[in-house]
């Protein structure tokens, strides 16, 4: 009875994912597209869970339904695109995204029929204990074996940090904001000029 | 594992009974007498001046980023947080780097002044 309430709610997320990303495709306004995406992603967290990955479906949900569609989002009002241009092309690149569609299809096709499915023991996915912990299991090998790559992605997260700024940071445009080590480095002479004679041949005259 | 999360699903499931009824009920039961009238725009009396769809600033697509590398470090901290005791020092130390790394970014944007809003 636990595999058919599996495989009811695998047909029921496969669906959904499905649904969302033709929608993705058509739909005409593009903002409507970018939640139709957050439904895909939704649908495939749900997929993850059922396969036991229930960390890295947690995750799927907070960083690319909680931040990157937001992402999405301002960069389609950002970009205020209108859709008919963009739909001129459909038919000229429609036998290119033929071909790469169903190259994707045959490697999916070479892969499964080459793949040895019982060696994968899929069976066992369903047999976990009920105190399993997916994270445990996840920061053991992260923090151990795959040290060195997680400080790499240390690193490629400061360089997006700063690429990001370098990109899109004008700096202050109208800001009046407070210079506050400026204020204070300020000498007296800075600000004040003591004219003691005004004569009636000086520049200073106004 | 997964019957830990039976709940969820049912809520997920009551929470989209609660939000679809009412649209569903409120078409099979409401009158349905469309005019042109009902469907046209209207802002004070005048037509709407412009579309809904102003153009955003750049400056939400950088805060936007800069959001997604925090979010992304703490999706790092999450696993660390639950296996530092059992890996002691090293893991520590690991952390400490990698949080380093981006304190040092974390400096240079707000340095730079890229959170201030003008």
């Amino acid at each position: 009875m636990e595999i058919d309430w599996l495989k009811f709610f695998f047909y029921c997320y496969a669906a959904l994912a499905l649904f969302g990303a033709t929608m993705v495709i058509f739909s005409r306004n593009s903002v409507r597209a970018v939640l139709f995406l957050v439904l895909t992603f939704v649908a495939s967290a749900g997929l993850w869970m059922l396969l036991q990955a229930e960390f890295l479906a947690l995750i799927l949900i907070l960083v690319y339904v909680g931040a990157v569609m937001v992402l999405f989002l301002f960069v389609v009002m950002m970009l205020n695109m209108n859709l008919s241009p963009l739909k001129e092309g459909f038919v000229r690149y429609l036998p290119l995204g033929i071909l790469i569609a169903a190259t994707i299809v045959a490697q999916l096709v070479w892969v499964y029929k080459n793949t040895d499915m019982a060696a994968l023991h899929l069976g066992e996915l369903a047999q976990k204990p009920a105190d399993y912990s997916n994270i445990t299991e996840l920061g053991l090998a992260l923090y151990t074996d795959y040290l060195y790559p997680f400080e790499i992605a240390g690193v490629i997260l400061l360089v997006a940090i700063i690429a990001a700024i370098a990109l899109t940071f004008r700096g202050p445009q109208n800001r009046r904001s407070q210079n506050i080590a400026v204020q204070v480095a300020t000498r007296k002479d800075d600000r004040l000029r003591v004219i003691k004679d005004v004569g009636p041949d000086s520049d200073l005259k106004a | 594992m997964l019957e830990n999360y039976l709940p969820i699903v049912v809520f997920i499931a009551v929470g989209m009974v609660i939000g679809v009824a009412p649209i569903v009920l409120g078409k099979l039961l409401g009158p349905n007498k469309p005019n042109t009238a009902k469907l046209s725009p209207y802002e004070c009396g005048f037509e709407a001046f412009e579309d809904a769809r102003a153009q955003f600033d750049v400056r939400f697509y950088l805060v936007a980023i800069l959001f997604i590398i925090f979010d992304l470090e703490i999706a790092f901290l999450f696993p660390w947080a639950v296996v530092f005791q059992q890996l002691g020092w090293p893991a520590i130390f690991a952390m400490g780097v990698f949080l380093l790394l981006l304190t040092v970014g974390f400096i240079y944007e707000w340095k730079k002044g890229a959170l201030e809003w003008e």
